[in-house]
């Protein structure tokens, strides 16, 4: 048998938005795959399975990843974040509401992983001036053309977060 | 005006929208497809022992054990795609040629490895001038051909020839397509990333020969379509195919590569345009001719100049659409086919020719301003392109320009300011709605039309809102799905003309209903009353003249013993203006844009873009701008970054990555600048004229212009490359 067709069944534990889940996984399992086919998280997309898109964003450690070019496996022990888990005592975080108000998405596809790199955007501090949202979001493609308005949404919760500090 | 909250936000950025790929069904299981790779031919031989033996395979389907399918239906928008499986013949490269199922992705996608294909190859056509290309000559039968414009060009002050080029572009919605399909006996259900659920329906219900109404089409979100979506691709009858082959639910999920050849893209083109010009600057003749690619057996006839014969004022005007066959995956329609490559030439041509008489741009359209329709001779509906132009202008800072080429620096940028003007086409198909008052007092929509970004949950509910006078939140829209009320496509931008113009009369008659329930309703103060002396506020039908007189809906439907009152509307305005006196129109705008050119690097930036649009009665400005920037990203892309590269030896598509294929990103997006003109449409019931597709046009002729400005340089071919700006 080649190698493309050896299946490992692994029992893999998962950390999920704060919930712990053990899953049968097939090895080659991606970390976007087992989210979405495994554990009912379809919030986090899949836009070209090769890591050039950025819809599948979730945190790793509080840090945005790519979880399609992540294993499943590697994540042992880890917390992953996805779209499910960034509400804020059951409200909808800064970001989610900014981007209602801008209109800062269209076909929606690519919003979860835009919201995801948003969030994650801020806390590097990336979030300084409107060229410096443009070059860190760049990693996250919208094909409907929402970038203006994702600009938007991002400066005003830089914004916020600036007045409250 | 309003400026509403799109509907579906919340639902979209917590990630709780339903997309196809997300639906998941008991027992379901995956297919994979295997793609030809060359790209003529046929299939000498197909050994599928190894994938069938491997873990977890149900059922590899190849042309030699694929049930047989009836051919499919022409559709409004032209003939379907061949359908693959039909014999062993192959006549491009990406060709599905195999589907494996299996129980996991994992294991379909590793069998599908192990499907061994031998061919018989031949030498690919796939060159627009092969010899050996069959030539289709106006397939759509849209050329016009007005006054006598070889006549005109011979006798002109002033002529032009040039050539202009426009590399094939994908679609590349982000959302992978996708179809999930599932038989209950001799019913189908697909959920299927479609722009037009009627229309997949109908193709399903022909290939399998089963009646429509048991075939069922959903989707409630679509990860983008732009156009990809308007043809029943074989990947959606593999699916079911595949799904009736294993007994269980299948699930097939294109991959971003197999996107590139399996749903459409904007067909490579080539135009000649000849125009004539007297020297004040008045248009005496255009000719324009354009080459595009066709797929090798199919006769998907997408026009690339559509725009030019109404865009001015021109007494002789001639248009030719050729096609050539080749050996590619189909071409298929991507946003503002026919208008976003016609317009790059002429308003590229007009640009030239400015210089040449010495007239300002944005004047030099000014003078050939089309006061009515040029080819009818009838009025506009409206036009408010005069409007655009000089709006535009002032806005823009046009004048403050120096306009000599060259003339303006900083530092080691070249800097050029370029415009386009833009008349976009009229495009209506039938449409019907149904809407229903509940005891609640609440209002549910219900039409088979979809929302693939575009905002049409946002703007139903906001008509039914108004309409009926209640609260946006208390209409429900059920749309994306085929067993409602027929609607058209999300496409050629006529949806939400027929859309709401059909929520209007399914609105009226709905009130007509209510006011017949209660008209021997001693207790109802609107008894015996008639449509005309009543309207409709805070949830309550009630006399224009005394708004105390009237009563709640709730109230009728309680006192009657009624769930819900439901009336349909239904609008056929393609007959309606073949006798209206008007000529229908569609969106008119004006782009203007700045660039800079660092000349030693080759770099080109878009550093500014305004678009002044006139897109009729405007009934959500968030919607409607987005809208307008999404088709200018579109058309940045288009100018600057997209060309799907064939490889001329083999045919294969050497950039299928987003990695290679370039859309632009956030950082090649400056702000944009939107701005609405004009009032509403004379002739749509509404006011409301399409906008989603006019966003890209003008964009490549204004950056262009802008690079001649900044630079001297005319570029005539997109996307604009570096080796054009060093």
């Amino acid at each position: 048998m080649s190698d493309a067709l050896r299946q490992t069944p692994e029992l893999v534990t998962l950390t999920v938005n704060g919930s712990v889940h053990q899953v049968q996984l097939d090895s080659r399992t991606t970390l976007l795959d087992a989210l979405r086919d495994h554990l009912e998280l379809s919030g986090t997309k899949k836009g070209c399975d090769q890591g050039a898109c950025g819809a599948c964003t979730v945190l790793l450690d509080g840090k945005r990843i790519v979880s399609c070019l992540v294993l499943a496996a590697q994540c042992e022990g880890r917390e992953v974040t996805t779209v499910e888990g960034v509400t804020v005592d059951g409200r909808p975080h800064a970001v989610q509401e900014a981007f209602c108000r801008h209109d800062a998405l269209q076909c929606g596809y690519c919003t979860p992983g835009q919201v995801m790199s948003a969030i994650s955007l801020l806390a590097e501090g990336r979030a300084g001036s409107d060229d410096e949202i443009r070059e860190f979001m760049s990693g996250n493609l919208c094909r409907c053309g929402a970038y203006p308005n994702i600009v938007a949404a991002i400066r005003e919760v830089a914004g916020q977060e600036a007045t409250s500090r | 005006m309003t400026a509403l909250d799109r509907v579906d936000a919340p639902l979209k950025v917590s990630g709780s929208a339903p997309y196809p790929s997300d639906f998941t069904l008991p027992d379901q299981v995956h297919a994979v497809l295997v793609q030809s790779t060359v790209a003529a031919g046929r299939i000498s031989a197909i050994d599928t022992t190894a994938a069938l033996a491997a873990p977890g395979v149900l059922a590899v389907i190849t042309h030699e054990n694929a049930p047989p399918l009836a051919d499919l239906p022409m559709t409004p928008l032209g003939a379907p795609p061949r359908f693959p499986f039909k014999d062993d013949r192959i006549i491009h490269c990406g060709q599905h040629v195999a589907v494996v199922v299996a129980g996991t992705h994992e294991q379909a996608a590793s069998a599908a490895r192990l499907v061994q294909v031998s061919y018989e190859t031949a030498k690919p056509v796939l060159d627009l001038d092969d010899p050996r290309a069959e030539v289709v000559d106006n397939g759509w039968g849209m050329e016009v051909d007005v006054g006598d414009a070889e006549a005109a060009l011979s006798s002109a002050e002033i002529t032009y020839e040039e050539t202009f080029d426009i590399a094939p572009e994908a679609n590349n919605p982000l959302g992978l397509f996708t179809t999930l399909a599932s038989w209950d006996s001799d019913r189908l259900t697909v959920h299927d990333c479609s722009q037009w659920p009627i229309m997949t329906r109908q193709a399903l219900a022909t290939a399998f020969g089963l009646p429509e109404s048991d075939v069922r089409v959903l989707v409630p979100y679509l990860g983008g379509g732009f156009g990809a979506g308007l043809r029943a691709w074989s990947h959606t009858l593999l699916a079911a195919l595949a799904a009736r082959v294993v007994g269980r639910p299948v699930k097939l999920v294109l991959t971003r590569p197999q996107m590139f050849t399996s749903v459409g893209h904007r067909a490579r083109s080539r135009q000649r345009l000849r125009l004539g010009m007297t020297g004040a600057g008045r248009l005496v003749a255009i000719d324009q001719e354009s080459t595009a690619a066709l797929g090798a057996e199919e006769d998907n006839f997408s026009a690339v100049v559509l725009g030019t014969p109404h865009a001015y004022d021109c007494p002789n005007v001639a248009t030719h659409d050729r096609q050539v066959r080749l050996n590619i995956p189909n071409p298929g329609f991507m946003r503002a086919p026919g208008h976003a490559e016609g317009n790059f030439a002429l308003e590229s041509a007009l640009d030239e020719l400015s210089y040449r008489v010495g007239i300002d741009p944005v004047e030099l359209r000014l003078r050939n301003f089309a006061e009515v329709h040029p080819q009818s001779g009838l009025p506009w509906s409206s036009n408010a392109l005069r409007e655009c132009l000089q709006v535009g202008a002032e806005r823009f800072g046009w004048r403050d320009r120096s306009p000599v080429p060259r003339s303006t620096r900083d530092g080691n940028w070249l800097v050029g300011y370029g415009m386009a003007g833009v008349t976009f086409g009229w495009y209506a198909a039938p449409c019907r709605a149904r809407l229903s008052i509940l005891a609640s007092g609440t209002a549910v929509l219900k039409a088979a039309a979809t929302d693939i970004g575009t905002g049409t949950y946002t703007i139903a509910a906001q008509q039914v809102a108004e309409l009926l006078g209640l609260r946006v939140d208390q209409v429900r829209v059920e749309i994306g799905d085929s067993d409602l009320p027929p609607a058209p496509q999300s496409g050629g931008s006529g949806l939400a003309v027929a859309l709401t113009g059909a929520i209007q009369v399914a609105a009226a008659n709905l009130l007509r209903a209510l006011l017949d329930e209660v008209a021997a309703d001693a207790r109802s103060p609107l008894r015996g009353r008639r449509l005309d002396e009543v309207t409709a506020s805070d949830g309550r039908l009630h006399l224009i003249d005394d708004p105390a007189v009237g009563e709640k809906y709730a109230d009728v439907l309680a006192r009657h013993g009624l769930d819900e009152l439901t009336a349909d509307g239904e609008l056929d305005l393609a007959a309606a203006a073949a006798d209206a006196g008007v000529a229908p129109a569609g969106a008119f705008a004006a782009r203007f844009a700045e660039v800079r050119v660092d000349e030693d690097l080759g770099l080109l930036r878009v550093t500014r873009l305004l678009s002044v649009v006139d897109g009729g009665r405007i009934l959500n400005e968030k919607t409607a701008r987005s809208q307008i920037i999404g088709g200018t990203v579109m058309g940045i892309g288009m100018a600057m970054f997209e060309e799907v590269a064939f490889d001329h030896a083999t045919g294969r598509v050497a950039n299928a990555t987003f990695g290679d294929y370039l859309i632009p990103v956030n950082a090649d997006v400056p702000d944009l600048d939107v701005v609405f003109v004009g009032g509403p449409d004379a002739f749509s019931p509404t006011g409301v004229k399409g906008l989603g597709e006019v966003g890209v046009v003008g964009v490549p002729a204004a950056i262009a212009n802008a690079v001649y400005h900044a630079t001297g340089r005319r570029i005539r071919s997109l996307p604009i490359t570096i080796d054009q700006l060093m």
